[in-house]
C-alpha cells in the first residue's frame, strides 16, 4: 500500500474514533469507559423475596373492601350445541362495531330474548400484527364492545361475558389482508343457565 | 501529559481497526452496527488443561460465556490468563485452576456432579470473572423463559439458559400461552395461559406446580411482579374494560390505577425502585407507552415518535426498551424515562424485531425475530442468534439473576 494512502487512512480512521459515540451516554454530564461501573441508577436492588406462596383467590378483594369473584360461564355452565351465529368483522386497530355488522348482533339479541335460559360469552379477536400482549387488550375491548351494543338492544348485561384470545386463535392462517381481516373478529358461545 | 494521551489514542484506534478487520472476516452481522463495539479484556484459557469430555465441557462452556458477556474476548494470549485443570470426577468434573490478570488472582477449585451441574460451574466462574475483573454484573447463570408458538392455540413454555443450550420444555398444555415473566428470585415463573379456554394468569414454581393466580370475569394477564417480590401488575377487565392494577401477595388486596374506560391497557412492567410501573395504553388511539406513580396514581405519556410503542422492559441501570413502530416495520429501540424521548435510540434496523427483554447486565436484550432469539448489545457488539433448534421461538423474558 502506498505510505501516502495509509498514512489519510490512519488519520480518517482516528478523526472517525473521536467523534463515534464510544463510551455510555451518562446522565449528568461526565464521560466513561463503557466498562466502569455505574451503579447510581440501582436503587432496591435484589433481595430475597417473602413470597407468599398461597395466595388465597377466593380472597382477591377490591379497594371497596369487596370479594372479586370469578364466576365464569365457562367454569360452572354447559355449552349449548348446535347453535351458530355469524363472527362480527372489526377494522384494523380498531375496536368499534361497523353498521355493517349490526344485524349480526341484532340477531344474537333477538335469540337472547326468545331464550331465556341462555346465556352468552362473546369472544373478541386480532389479526397477527402487533404485540400478542397488547392483542389480548384489543381482542377484549372488541368483545367488549359487541357486549355494549347487545345491552344497548335490552340484554341484561349479566348475561354476557367476555373473553379475549388476541391474535393466538385465527380463524384463517398465513399473511395479507384477506387473512386479517377474516381473524379481527368477535364470536359468540352460548350456555344454558 | 501529551505524549500518553496521543499513545492512548494510537491504541484505541490500533484495537478498532484490528476489530473491524476481524469483523469483516468472519460472519457478516445479522444487524448492521454503526458502533465500533465495546472494549474487551482479552482473555488466553491455554493454561487451562482439560482432557476428558466432562472438563472439555466445562472449558467449552466458559469460553462461551466470557465471549457472550461482552467484556472478555478469548484469545490465544492475553493479560487475563485462566490456568489449571478440569479433570474427569466421576460424572462430572473437579477443577483446580488459577485466575491472574495485571496485578491480582484468584483460585477457583469445585466439583461438580452430572453435566447440567458442570455448566453451572462454569457459569458461576464466568460471573466471577466478570464480576472481579470488569466490575460488572454477570449474566451467565441467569436464564430466559420464552414461548414456543406451535400454531393455532397451540403454545408451550421453554426455558433455556443464557448461552442458548439448555433447552428445557416447562408447560406441556399445547394451548396459547402469552407474556411469561420470571419473578425477582429467578425461579418462578407468570404468565397468561388458555388452558381452561380463557385467559388466566397462573404462577409457576419452576418444575413443580402452577396455580392460578387471577381467573376472574374478562381479561386476566400482563402478570409482572415488583422488584420486592410482594406485589404483581395485572391488566384486568373484572370491572369494564382492561385497567392497570396492582396486587398485593400478602393480603390479597387489588389496587386499581388506571381509569380508562375509552382505552385498554397491556404489558407493565416495574422500575427497579418499584415505585413506578411503565405500560402501554392505547388511550391517544395507538399503542403508546405511559408511566405511573404507584402510590399517586399520575399517569405520564412517555412516547409520542412511531405508529406504536409496545412491550417495554425496564433495567436495574433505568433505560426502558421497546419495540416500536415506524414506517411499517417494528424495531428496538431504548428510552431514558429521565430524559425523556429525545433519549430513544434505535438497536436494530426496522423489520420485524419485537418482545425485548433486558439481561441483567443492564447492557444486552433479548427479542425475538422471524421465529427466533436474538441477543442484542447495547454497546454495539454484533447481535447474536441465541436458539438454533426448530421451532417458532417468541415472547423471551430474561430472569433478573
Amino acid at each position: 500500500m502506498h505510505i501516502r494512502s495509509v498514512v489519510v487512512v490512519n488519520v480518517a480512521l482516528m478523526g472517525a474514533l473521536v467523534f463515534m459515540d464510544t463510551g455510555c451516554r451518562t446522565k449528568a454530564g461526565g464521560w466513561r469507559w463503557p466498562w466502569q461501573k455505574d451503579r447510581s441508577a440501582e436503587v432496591g436492588g435484589l433481595t430475597d423475596p417473602t413470597m407468599v406462596e398461597n395466595t388465597d383467590l377466593s380472597k382477591v378483594t377490591g379497594e371497596g373492601g369487596e370479594l372479586v369473584s370469578g364466576a365464569r360461564f365457562e367454569d360452572t355452565l354447559q355449552a349449548v350445541q348446535g347453535v351458530k351465529f355469524a363472527p362480527v368483522y372489526f377494522a384494523f386497530d380498531s375496536y368499534a362495531l361497523p353498521p355493517s355488522e349490526v344485524s349480526k348482533v341484532e340477531q344474537v339479541a333477538q335469540h337472547l330474548q326468545q331464550n331465556s335460559g341462555h346465556v352468552l360469552v362473546v369472544e373478541g379477536h386480532c389479526d397477527e400484527r402487533g404485540s400478542n400482549e397488547y392483542n389480548l387488550s384489543l381482542g377484549e375491548n372488541r368483545a367488549l364492545a359487541v357486549r355494549s351494543y347487545l345491552v344497548n338492544l335490552g340484554v341484561a348485561a349479566d348475561r354476557i361475558q367476555t373473553r379475549s384470545y388476541g391474535e393466538e386463535k385465527p380463524a384463517v392462517a398465513g399473511s395479507g389482508e384477506e387473512a386479517w381481516h377474516l381473524n379481527r373478529r368477535g364470536e359468540f358461545a352460548l350456555f344454558q343457565k | 501529559m501529551h505524549n500518553i494521551r496521543l499513545m492512548m489514542l494510537v491504541v484505541v484506534w490500533m484495537g478498532g481497526f484490528v476489530a473491524q478487520e476481524a469483523q469483516a472476516a468472519g460472519q457478516p452481522p445479522l444487524i448492521s452496527v454503526v458502533k465500533k463495539g465495546a472494549e474487551k479484556n482479552t482473555v488466553s484459557l491455554a493454561g487451562l488443561s482439560a482432557a476428558g469430555p466432562n472438563g472439555q465441557l466445562f472449558v467449552r462452556t466458559l469460553t462461551r460465556d466470557l465471549e457472550l458477556s461482552g467484556w472478555f474476548k478469548v484469545a490465544p494470549s492475553g493479560a487475563v490468563r485462566v490456568s489449571g485443570t478440569a479433570a474427569e470426577a466421576g460424572s462430572g468434573v473437579q477443577t483446580g485452576c488459577r485466575i491472574t490478570w495485571p496485578g491480582k488472582a484468584f483460585s477457583w477449585n469445585k466439583v461438580s456432579m452430572g453435566q447440567a451441574e458442570v455448566r453451572r460451574q462454569a457459569h458461576q466462574l464466568a460471573d466471577e470473572m466478570v464480576r472481579l475483573i470488569a466490575g460488572e454484573t454477570g449474566i451467565a447463570q441467569s436464564r430466559i423463559v420464552f414461548v414456543n408458538r406451535r400454531g393455532r392455540n397451540n403454545a408451550d413454555l421453554y426455558v433455556c439458559d443464557a448461552d442458548g443450550l439448555g433447552v428445557m420444555q416447562v408447560t406441556h398444555d399445547n394451548v396459547a400461552a402469552v407474556g411469561p415473566r420470571w419473578a425477582p428470585n429467578g425461579r418462578d415463573i407468570y404468565y397468561t395461559s388458555f388452558v381452561r379456554g380463557y385467559p388466566a394468569v397462573y404462577r409457576m414454581v419452576a418444575g413443580s406446580e402452577r396455580k392460578a393466580l387471577a381467573s376472574f370475569k374478562g381479561l386476566n394477564t400482563g402478570a409482572a411482579v415488583s422488584p420486592d417480590g410482594g406485589r404483581v401488575a395485572l391488566v384486568l377487565s373484572y370491572q369494564g374494560n382492561p385497567e392497570l392494577y396492582v396486587l398485593s401477595l400478602a393480603s390479597g388486596q387489588l389496587t386499581r390505577l388506571t381509569q380508562t374506560p375509552h382505552g385498554a391497557e397491556a404489558s407493565p412492567c416495574w422500575s427497579p425502585d418499584g415505585r413506578s410501573i411503565v405500560y402501554v395504553s392505547d388511550v391517544a388511539k395507538m399503542p403508546q407507552l405511559y408511566i405511573v406513580d404507584v402510590a399517586t396514581r399520575q399517569s405520564r405519556r412517555l412516547t409520542y415518535k412511531g405508529a406504536e410503542n409496545v412491550n417495554p422492559d425496564w433495567s436495574r441501570k433505568g433505560l426502558i426498551v421497546y419495540a416500536t413502530k415506524r414506517g411499517g416495520g417494528y424495531q428496538i429501540a431504548t428510552v431514558d424515562p429521565r430524559a425523556g424521548e429525545g433519549s430513544c435510540q434505535t438497536l436494530t434496523p426496522a423489520g420485524d424485531y419485537e418482545h425485548p427483554s433486558w439481561a441483567p447486565d443492564g447492557r444486552h436484550v433479548i427479542c425475538s425475530s422471524r421465529s427466533t432469539l436474538y441477543v442484542l448489545d447495547t454497546l454495539g457488539d454484533p447481535a447474536v442468534r441465541l436458539i438454533n433448534i426448530p421451532g417458532n421461538w417468541m415472547s423471551p423474558d430474561w430472569s433478573d439473576r
